[in-house]
């Protein structure tokens, strides 16, 4: 052991710089200065990093779903072997495409104008934080507060925004809350992220009903920032029940794969008006299911096309 | 050189956490490269260089996007981190054992000091059940990584500086 007056005075000096900071940071609320030059500096970085370490990164991703890709493959054979076939031969590039195609398609369909974009890097701090990194940034247009969307629905928003890469808070965040309409219906209320703990959402208005299997899509902000309207967020699971309760809680199963997502929409403009549950995937599934990623059943018929 | 050599080893470890790490679905959270190299060049080091040193490296991680929480915080946890490692300096005959446990002990402190922190400003990423779940899992797969990572960090770092047994007073 080897200690010294000096090596204490140092720590204590580092200890009370790094509660400064923290003091004001945390006064100047969003982001602040160093932030924006993490982003800045660390980011076209990042980018380069991911360049190179991408098929590293999809392998290990891949590797935690193979037991849904099992379910799925099993599903696909009865229905259909060509399809089967080229689920075998599916590669990441494919997977790449098939994502973008579908982010595209749901962009498509709410004609959303979006800027696509790849994740290059996940997760801030020691696991308490789901955030993610994406290769956009203030010179393709993005700005702090738009959504960010992909084939399934909602992924998130942008908190941060530099150059050439942008922060996403994702839906699986603690911090992440958004507004939420009951499939079908007028019913508003709130999603909030859970962290590991499951997503839920909380009916507003105590005379309303909801019951598992109901979808739910997202409800506009003012100024359609930071959430556009009818985006899919996910499906209920779970009533909580409520015993006096003024407002009604439930748990949700977002269609959104959170620990997998690769490609990436950011909704830079969205139609006045989208139509009603448009947006949710074309045919609902007779039992709700508890599968992990309800939203990603391959639909084999393309889905009835824009709204006009 | 030292500096030099230290700040490819933090920098590298901040990138490969967020880019290729932290998104393996492991369960339950994540190992946090930056704590192991902070503890490996501190114990080469000494208490000084390692809470300097740890206090850049937290800088650095509280920056690097997309981390998305108060400045400051990962500073205030890796300096500590650092200098409580860099305690244990010169110790010669220090097992494998006794690293593993100073690698257990500094990824314990890093998540304590980071969310005691939060919990004081609020946070509301940071409960109970989040704090149990990142302490349990990041100084386990730390600890799984320690014997890989800790001896070429500091082998390294003693190569770059053969004489020199850190800052001495």
């Amino acid at each position: 052991m080897r200690d010294s007056r000096r090596a204490r005075l140092v720590l204590a000096l580092l200890l009370l710089t790094a509660f400064t900071l923290i003091t004001l940071d945390y006064r100047s609320n969003a982001g602040g200065p160093f932030r924006t030059i993490g982003n800045a500096v660390f980011g076209p970085v990042e980018r380069a990093v991911a360049d190179v370490a991408r098929p590293v990164g999809s392998f290990f991703g891949s590797l935690g779903h193979l037991s849904s890709y099992r379910a799925d493959n099993a599903k696909l054979r009865k229905q259909n072997q060509a399809l089967r076939e080229q689920l075998r031969l599916t590669d990441a590039e494919r997977a790449r495409l098939r994502s973008m195609e579908q982010v595209m398609g749901l962009a498509g369909r709410a004609q959303f104008r979006i800027v696509p974009a790849q994740v290059i890097a996940v997760d801030g701090a020691l696991g308490f934080e789901w955030t993610a990194t994406i290769d956009v940034g203030s010179r393709d247009g993005i700005q702090t507060n738009m959504t960010v969307i992909n084939g399934d629905g909602l992924v998130g928003k942008t908190v941060e925004v530099g150059p050439t890469t942008t922060t996403v808070l994702l839906g699986r965040d603690p911090k992440f809350t958004a507004g939420a309409r009951l499939e079908g219906t007028n019913e508003i209320g709130h999603v909030d992220g859970g962290g590991r703990q499951p997503m839920t959402f909380t009916l507003l208005g105590s005379s309303s009903t909801m019951k598992p299997g109901d979808r739910l899509v997202s409800f506009a902000s003012i100024g359609n920032r930071p959430f556009v309207a009818e985006v899919p967020i996910g499906r209920i699971v779970r009533v909580f029940p409520e015993p006096g309760q003024l407002f009604r809680t439930a748990v949700v199963a977002p269609f959104v794969d959170f620990t997998s997502i690769d490609v990436v929409g950011v909704v830079v403009a969205s139609p006045r008006t989208i139509r009603r549950d448009s947006l949710l995937p074309p045919s609902p599934r007779p039992s709700p299911s508890q599968s992990r990623s309800p939203g990603r059943s391959p639909s084999p018929t393309p889905s009835p096309s824009g709204t006009g | 050189m030292r500096r030099l050599v230290s700040t490819a080893f933090v920098v590298t470890a901040l990138l490969v956490q967020v880019t290729i790490l932290n998104r393996i679905p492991l369960p339950n959270g994540r190992p946090d490269l930056v704590v192991l190299v902070v503890v490996a060049l501190a114990l080469v080091r000494g208490p000084e260089y390692g809470a300097i040193l740890g206090f850049l490296s937290g800088l650095a991680a509280d920056v690097v996007p997309p981390a998305d929480h108060t400045m400051g915080r990962l500073a205030l946890a890796y300096a500590a981190v650092g200098y409580a490692a860099g305690l244990l300096e010169d110790a010669e005959e220090r097992s494998v054992f006794a690293t593993v446990l100073v690698v257990a002990a500094g990824s314990a402190l890093a998540v304590i000091g980071y969310a005691g922190v939060g919990a004081l400003l609020g946070d509301e990423r940071i409960t109970l059940a989040a704090l149990g779940n990142s302490l349990v899992a990041t100084v386990i797969y730390d600890v799984v990584l320690a014997p890989f990572v800790v001896p070429v960090v500091s082998g390294a770092a003693r190569r770059a500086d053969p004489a020199g047994y850190g800052v001495r007073p």
